[in-house]
């Protein structure tokens, strides 16, 4: 694994590059072309972005990991990464249906996204189940190149889960036509990350006034590893 | 004694409720167009029960078994010997909702059978938990009518299938005026069981203070959910009515003096006291639902025939609602050729009766040309009796005063007083024979096709198209000679225009090019379903034009059509009339949710002429093309032409099944966003499009219901407007500018957490409030409701899907 000191001297590698002009260009030979992506895991065990062994040398499919131990409902958050890095998406097939979902996120199957009770929780009468039924799974890449994803439990009648483990999958994909060199470091940066608490009141047909107070999201640092062009 | 002051219709109508059980079919002994159809209606009765056995034999095809039948609805004889008989499916006794099945007898004994309408596999669990009283109560909460329910609702248990599910209804917002969302008719449920038991209730509301209308709800019968709304007038023939009295009264022969016919002779009554009355009592013997509720007064008067009555006003001129039979005339003359001065009180003057002076001679004008050229026994086939009321004004937003409106429910209509000359856009008394004729055939159709009127269908074109059609044969017929024996259709006499004269010289619609007006569509492309059924009725009416006097190959011509730019001869209003009301009444099977297309159209009326005429013969030819010169299918040898549509934008997706089939062309966006809609272009190489803001609906009756807004971007992207709604926007393809779709974006407020930033996050935010009755904030809903439930999720994610899916 490597050390914090190793991702902090990537970064400012890349502000370095970034600043461009004036510096003295090396008069060593160019890089070659790159032909994928490796990604190496941030330290630490808070929440972070960790490379699960599905990936491929051209796709680096990312975990995202709480603290053990800290029991959630959901998380979301925005990531910036290069426009010469592809986000990728995950191609699920909706059983029992001819429909399948592209986003740009995957379920790890920790978190409950469906009804969990057949009935209505407010009147009790039965409600229907589909396999279309809508769950808070989503994801998409907005303007200026930010990939937005977020997976929540809709259900508060389901339990919190614990965060420790892989909650969610990204993936960012290496683009040939994009011209990187082999070794350019590919800087990423978490714009928004929130997770849903565990306490956020018990089911009531009569919403409190303490359901309203904490009815919002916590703000969370996500760790990030390094992702570098090879 | 005379029939005296009526009592309010409210209080009689009432009388009518309950009793859901099929109209007995009658045997009428009723004129005939031609000989072969005379003889062959004899043999009826034999053939509907050959048809009913056929049905039953075919049910193992549709994995239907001992608990499913068919009943009969409807059945009639036509021009060509035919017996046509249209069955409901039953199962355990009761009705399957959109059930059915359509069987032409031939003379030879041939059957053809049309089973699209077929519900296969049917098979209900259990027994419904809810009670009508009950479906019916849940019904009229949702209803929530302002005014009195002057009818009592009809309800009636039924099996529903599940993919039916759905419906869309459409609230006016109070702050800005805009048609939005009724989220509290949003009908989200899917039943958990492919069929279920249902209630149907019909309702509706006819009073001064709320739009009228005619919803018909489905209600589970297990859960008291609602399954499907739909704002259209649905016919299932209304209750048996009561038996008719012979009446003492006497027919008669009258002398009128209408504003629009001029001096004509009117069939009327003479009345136990010796008066006349406008009422024709030589046409329609089965009792009118509606007038079957007003009592026997001993005056001799019936609810039979075809009758005339008028709205009385209050001393401000404003209808009061009651409602009278032109009657207490001792002379037997009727009307002064004068427009009604609108003075309250002088209803029944001579100024007063010269509406309906008009009013009955175009009704029994129009019962005439269904009789002698179709062989047809009035509007629903079965010689039930039907009324006019003329002078209305008032109600809702002023509804009646410039409209006219045909009832199902009470098999009768509405005729407005007009509003001109003291509006000047307004109309004259709406009693001239194009407006009457249109609305009768209303009537045909609602007993026959049963399309679905109903904003965002193209079967609500095809309902408007069908009376104004038959309209235009009616006028023709109005214009025969003395001697003709009246089964043919004149050649000349139609205008192609609607409602010319009640508006002073400007049409309300023309069929030649309907765009005329600024509003209405010459042709169809997708999206077509969004005008008002009287805009979407263009192309329809246009194709009739067409197919009736030719089209020209002289481009800038208004018979000239860019889809079929050689043109062609025309085959005669006789035999174009024919072939639509054949396609009408005997091929086209609604299964009362909506789905006919004009494609649907086409095929029905190509089977009606193949049938009429032989297959590959001229007017078969002539009905393709008519058609492609409308943009529907293609002529014979003609090369595929470009096309554009929002087509399989959803495939059945959560949003789709769970909001209304509707749906597959509309999509939800975020709002303030940069995004690219999809539309898929075919049968080109150059799949560009150019995007617009707006569309063609926008300037058709719909202006009050979507948006023009947000801006196209230089590379093609669309920024949306900043606020929540329905917008339009229109793509054309770039390889061919005739082709062009316009399509429905619903932009929502996916910033649930409020942080100025619409994003995935956002979703955390709606858990908060899912399924809390209350809710826990506005903005946690992206419709701002005060609660949030599987809808939301979906439209977000569909939001999310449209707009920021990698490419
Ligand atoms: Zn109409």
């Amino acid at each position: 694994m490597r050390t914090l000191g190793c991702l902090i001297s990537g970064l400012m590698l890349s502000l370095a590059l970034a600043c461009g002009g004036g510096s003295n260009p090396a008069k060593t030979q160019a890089a070659p072309a790159a032909t994928g992506l490796a990604y190496t895991d941030p330290s630490g065990t808070g929440w972070r972005l960790v490379k699960d062994a599905s990936s491929t040398p051209t796709r680096v499919v990312l975990n995202l990991v709480g603290p053990t131990g800290l029991m959630t409902r959901g998380a979301g958050f925005n990531l910036l990464a290069p426009a010469s890095v592809k986000y990728g998406t995950f191609h699920v097939d909706i059983p029992g249906t001819t429909h399948s979902t592209d986003f740009p996120i995957a379920d790890t199957g920790v978190y409950q996204l469906l009804n969990t009770d057949p009935r209505d929780p407010w009147t009790g009468d039965p409600i229907p189940t589909h396999p279309l039924e809508p769950t808070l799974l989503a994801g998409g890449v907005k303007a200026g190149h930010i990939l937005t994803v977020g997976i929540f439990q809709k259900d508060r009648r389901a339990t919190a889960k614990d965060s420790g483990v892989a909650l969610a999958r990204i993936a960012l994909e290496f683009d040939a036509a994009a011209g990187l060199r082999a070794g350019d470091i590919l800087p990423l940066t978490v714009l928004k990350a929130r997770h849903q608490a565990e306490d956020i009141g018990p089911f009531s047909v009569s919403p409190t006034v303490a359901m309203a107070e904490k009815a919002h999201l916590v703000d969370m640092t996500i760790a990030l590893g390094v992702l570098r062009a090879n | 004694m005379r029939r005296s002051r009526a009592a309010q219709a409210a209080l009689l109508t009432f009388l009518l409720a309950g009793g859901s059980a099929a109209a007995p079919l009658v045997a009428q002994a009723a004129k005939a167009a031609n000989p072969l159809q005379a003889s062959a209606r004899a043999l009826e009765p034999h053939r509907v029960a050959l048809a009913k056995d056929h049905a039953m034999v075919l049910r193992s095809q549709f994995g239907l078994g001992e608990p499913d039948a068919f009943v009969t609805r409807l059945s009639f004889t036509n021009t060509q010997g035919q017996a046509i008989v249209r069955l409901d499916q039953t199962h355990q006794g009761f009705r399957v909702f959109g059930g059915q099945a359509l069987i032409h007898v031939l003379p030879d004994g041939t059957l053809r059978t049309l089973t699209q309408g077929v519900q296969p596999g049917v098979k209900v669990e259990g027994e419904p938990r809810l009670s009508k009283q009950g479906a019916v109560a849940i019904a009229l909460r949702h209803l929530a009518p302002q005014g009195p329910m002057t009818d009592a609702p009809k309800v009636e248990r039924v099996v529903f299938p599940a993919k039916f599910a759905g419906g869309l209804a459409f609230t006016q917002d109070p702050v800005t005026g805009k048609q939005v969302l009724d989220r509290k008719r949003l009908v989200h449920i899917q039943p958990e069981q492919p069929f279920v038991w249902a209630y149907e209730v019909r309702t509706r509301v006819h009073n001064r203070v709320d739009a009228p209308s005619e919803l018909t709800y489905l209600i589970d019968g297990r859960s008291g959910e609602i399954l499907r709304v739909d704002n259209a007038l649905h016919t299932a023939r209304a209750s048996a009515p009561a038996q008719a009295k012979a009446p003492f009264a006497a027919p008669a022969t009258g002398n009128g003096l209408g504003f629009y016919r001029g001096a004509v002779t009117l069939a009327t009554t003479e009345m136990n006291d010796g008066t006349f009355s406008l009422w024709d009592n030589t046409r329609g013997t089965v009792g009118n639902p509606q007038l079957s509720g007003f009592g026997d007064d001993g005056s001799g008067w019936a609810p039979t025939g075809l009758q005339v009555w008028y709205a009385s006003h209050d001393a401000s001129g404003q209808m009061d609602w009651n409602m009278w039979l032109f009657q207490g005339n001792a002379a037997n003359s009727w009307g002064d050729g004068q427009v009604w001065n609108r003075v309250p009180g002088t209803e029944n003057s001579a100024n007063g009766q010269t509406a309906a002076v008009d009013a009955l001679a175009a009704m029994t004008t129009t019962w005439d040309f269904y009789a002698n050229v179709f062989g047809r026994n009035g509007m629903d086939g079965n010689d039930t009796a039907v009324f006019a009321q003329v002078h209305m004004n008032g109600g809702y937003m002023e509804w009646y005063t410039d409209n006219a409106s045909w009832s199902s429910w009470a098999q009768g209509m509405s005729l407005g007083q007009g509003s001109y000359p003291g509006n000047p856009k307004g109309l004259l008394e709406l009693t001239d024979l194009d407006i009457i004729a249109h609305e009768m055939a209303h009537g045909v159709t609602d007993a026959t096709a049963r399309f679905v009127n109903a904003a965002g269908l193209e079967e609500a074109g095809m309902a408007e198209g069908t009376s104004d059609i038959l309209a235009q044969g009616v006028r023709a017929y109005a214009t025969r000679g003395a001697g003709d024996p009246g089964n043919a259709i004149p050649a000349t006499g139609a205008d192609w225009k609607i409602g010319e004269n009640a508006g002073h010289g400007t049409p309300i619609r023309w069929m030649d090019k309907p765009s005329r007006d600024g509003r209405s569509a010459d042709a169809w492309y997708d999206g077509l379903r969004y005008l008002d059924g009287h805009f979407s009725c263009g192309p329809l009416n246009r194709m009739f034009y067409l197919l009736s006097e030719g089209a020209s190959a002289t481009q800038g011509a208004t018979n000239h059509s860019p889809y079929y730019p050689a043109g062609f001869t025309g085959i005669g209003l006789d035999a174009a009339s024919r072939i639509w009301f054949k396609a009408v009444t005997e091929n086209i099977v609604s299964d009362g949710t909506g789905s006919l297309t004009f494609e649907t159209a086409r095929e029905a009326a190509l089977l009606a002429a193949t049938d009429l005429y032989g297959a590959g013969h001229a007017n078969v030819l002539a009905v393709e093309k008519a058609f492609s010169a409308i943009n529907v299918g293609l002529a014979n040898g003609q090369a595929p032409r470009a096309q554009v549509a929002f087509k399989d934008w959803r495939e059945g997706d959560y949003v789709e099944i769970s909001h209304f089939s509707g749906w597959s062309n509309k999509e939800f966006f975020p709002q303030g966003e940069t995004v690219r809609p999809r539309v898929k272009v075919e049968n080109t190489a150059n799949t560009q499009v150019a995007w617009t803001i707006g569309g063609p609906s926008m300037y058709n009756g719909a202006e009050s219901m979507v948006g023009k807004g947000g801006r196209i971007n230089a590379d093609g992207s669309w920024t949306t407007p900043m606020e929540k709604g329905w917008w339009a926007i229109t793509a054309t393809s770039q390889a061919d500018a005739t082709q062009f779709a316009e399509g429905r974006a619903f932009t929502i407020n996916l910033d649930a957490d409020q942080d100025l930033e619409q994003d995935a996050v956002d979703m955390g935010t709606l858990a908060f409030s899912w399924y809390l009755s209350n809710g826990l904030s506005l903005a946690h809903s992206v419709f701002n409701a005060p609660w949030v439930d599987d809808g939301d999720v979906g439209a977000f994610v569909d939001a999310v899907k449209n707009s920021w899916l990698p490419k």
